[in-house]
């Protein structure tokens, strides 16, 4: 038997060995049968049953989220309950089993063809999406007739253990109720590394490769499968030689992860001894165990996104005060990063599928600074709530998407003109507050030594810096093999930025994608860069990397790289540095 | 019976969380409430049929409240769509 290998992107590291398990939505077999007189209410009740058995496993993922799941996740399933609740799919199915007198499958599936018929015919690009809703919705319906689905009272499921996941998407609530059912991977037909899956897989540390493109038609069932997240390399039915050498990894990689705690506390230094800084990225609220898990000495991106999401009215500064104030106390002091909201492009329809650009191009539109200076009522209570909370703590703030000097200037002014106010009427702040930029427009590298003058610190975010630098939507799956994070300008990129912080005493921090990937860790130590912010996930595993280099070997061989002529020399170069 | 044009002025228009937000207000009324773009009415009440106006950022859509608290409803719906329901952008 030969062995075959797909390519996706891996979201969340680690390598799975074992037997799939595969969750099938699309084409279910309907069966269409034409029934007698007398089988009809029968029929019928098997219908109502079907649904509210659905509805009953939806409640049940209502039940089983935990607190520090993102709102929008739950906000999803309510959604899909609404729909279970509507007369369109608990009504309409039973009259056309009476008018046709056909078996339920195929009176849903009549219903469910007619509804996605209007929704194709939408303009709105992200309207017609929605009709992924509908077909979420059916389908588990369509799984109960068919008798596919989990019977609610069997979650948690404990079949499901040890079992590597494979669909051609995650709803919400799979992923909800599947998280605690010990899965050894999970892997998707679509999606990007910010769906729902990737970022649940990565607060687990389930290994996860999203983007697995008609995996489903070379997987089956029971097939034994090696997951290699680190790579997004999935092998189906390997031999045993390469099962051995996997296996071999996985008990290597299990081994290291069991040494790996064990630096929890020590500090992160090379072997010549130049202390490098090394904190952590929060996203969700449920980071916060695993920033304090692997002993993290600060944070160095905080997120503040999700305090936005799926609400009627933007928080007050009340409600931002107390939860920066939660924040620092339950990480025990350690300095943090703050970074002011930077909503806008993807992040606002992140749903766990690829769709469709709104605006022809949202990732170059209105977002992140140029939004908040745009709408003041969505800086302004941020930024009087990070002053009053700096008295309480070591907190600093980061303003996302700069691109010219003046935006800094205005952020400074309305920053002035609220100490201003506090002095006056006698509330507490630091006066010091440190006010950094993130550098991930390209022109904002480029004259970073501009804002290096003014600006107390600097942060590279690579995920924005590499997209708008080569021009590609990371979303888009027809360019995003362009995506190259080695690319010789990217790296000059960082490397000018790097340069123009030594240059004023400015500290540069990286707090993108690259910073923690393994791989990158020595080039950008040779690079120059000296503070690295990761997921906490990662975050013991480059320290480890940390301590055992040593940058006067890296310097010459980073700067190599940097010149390398094609992807393939930087690629050969980058091997022998982290040989 | 009240009827009222809004436009509609949320970036991502009557999406599923939008229209779910939608639905679950209108079902706090006692009225009928029912919504009228191009043509096509539906029952303010079913998400379903709120997904299905597709109604897109800058569509107008016409409420119609039919009941004792009709005014009430309409007033707060009003406020839901102009606040883009509660989305920031």
């Amino acid at each position: 038997m030969t062995t075959i290998s797909l390519q996706g992107v891996g979201v969340s590291r680690g390598i799975a060995i074992g037997k799939v398990h595969i969750i099938e939505r699309n084409q279910q077999d309907i069966v269409e049968l034409h029934l007698d007189d007398k089988m009809i209410e029968q029929e019928i009740a098997r219908f109502r049953i079907a649904v509210s058995l659905a509805r009953q496993q939806l409640r049940s993922a209502r039940e089983h989220i935990p607190q520090d799941t993102p709102d929008d996740i739950s906000a999803f399933i309510d959604t899909h309950l609404l729909m279970l609740n509507d007369t369109t799919l608990t009504k309409e199915p039973i009259s056309l089993i009476r008018e046709h007198k056909c078996n339920a499958e195929w009176a849903l599936k009549l219903q469910r063809d007619c509804l996605i018929a209007v929704f194709d015919e939408m303009d709105d690009p992200y309207l017609r999406t929605r009709k992924d809703d509908v077909d979420h919705v059916v389908q588990r319906i369509q799984r109960i007739l068919l008798d596919q689905g989990l019977k609610p009272h069997e979650t948690p499921d404990s079949r499901l253990h040890d079992y590597i996941v494979l669909a051609d998407d995650l709803t919400p609530a799979d992923t909800v109720l599947m998280q605690h059912q010990g899965i050894a991977a999970f892997l998707t037909e679509h999606g990007g590394p910010t769906s729902h899956t990737a970022i649940l897989a990565r607060s687990l540390g389930i290994p996860s490769i999203v983007g697995l493109r008609r995996a489903l038609r070379y997987v089956h069932e029971d097939d034994q499968l090696i997951v290699d997240a680190n790579e997004g390399v999935v092998l189906i039915n390997p031999g045993e030689a390469i099962l051995s050498h996997y296996r071999q990894r996985h008990i290597e990689q299990v081994r290291y992860n069991a040494n790996l705690i064990r630096i929890k506390e020590a500090p992160a230094i090379t072997l010549d001894g130049v202390e490098i800084i090394l904190q952590a990225n929060i996203e969700l609220q449920n980071d916060y165990e695993t920033v304090k898990k692997v002993g993290a000495k600060g944070v160095g991106l905080y997120r503040t996104e999700y305090l936005y999401m799926n609400r009627e009215y933007p928080p007050d500064e009340e409600e931002h005060y107390q939860t920066y104030c939660k924040v620092m106390q339950v990480l025990g002091d350690i300095p943090v990063t703050l970074r002011t909201l930077d909503l806008g492009a993807d992040k606002t329809i992140d749903d766990g599928h690829d769709t469709p650009p709104l605006a022809s191009n949202p990732a170059l539109g209105l977002r992140g600074i140029r939004l908040c200076l745009k709408e003041p009522k969505l800086l302004e209570p941020q930024l009087r709530a990070i002053l009053r909370a700096s008295a309480k703590g070591p907190l600093r703030m980061m303003i996302p998407m700069l691109s010219n000097l003046q935006e800094v200037r205005q952020v400074l002014s309305i920053l002035a003109g609220i100490k201003q106010e506090f002095l006056q009427k006698g509330i507490p702040f630091n006066p010091d507050l440190k006010v950094g930029g993130m550098i991930e427009v390209p022109v904002a590298a480029i004259c970073a030594d501009k804002f290096a003058q003014i600006l107390d610190f600097l942060s590279i975010g690579t995920n924005d810096l590499i997209q708008y630098s080569i021009a590609i939507d990371r979303v888009n799956d027809e360019v995003n093999y362009l995506y190259d994070p080695l690319h010789p300008a990217i790296l000059k990129l960082i490397h000018m930025t790097i340069k123009a912080g030594q240059q004023h005493n400015t500290p540069v921090a990286m707090c993108g994608e690259m910073a923690g990937d393994v791989k990158f860790v020595r080039l950008l130590l040779g690079l120059g860069l000296r503070e690295f912010s990761v997921h906490p996930a990662s975050l013991l595993e480059i320290k480890r990397i940390i301590n055992e280099s040593r940058i006067a070997e890296l310097e010459e061989r980073a700067m190599a790289i940097l010149d390398a002529s094609d992807s393939i020399q930087s690629n050969q170069l980058l091997e022998q540095l982290n040989s | 019976m009240i009827e009222r044009e809004v436009e509609i002025i949320n970036k991502l228009g009557l999406h599923a969380r939008a229209a779910a937000r939608l639905v679950k207000v209108s079902s706090n009324f006692y009225s009928e409430i029912k919504i009228t773009r191009n043509d096509r009415t539906i029952n303010a009440k079913s998400i379903m049929g709120v997904m299905m106006l597709a109604a897109g950022k800058g569509s107008f859509v016409t409420l119609i409240a039919d009941g004792v608290d009709e005014r009430l409803a309409i007033e707060e719906l009003t406020m839901l769509i102009k606040n883009r329901f509660g989305e920031p952008e």
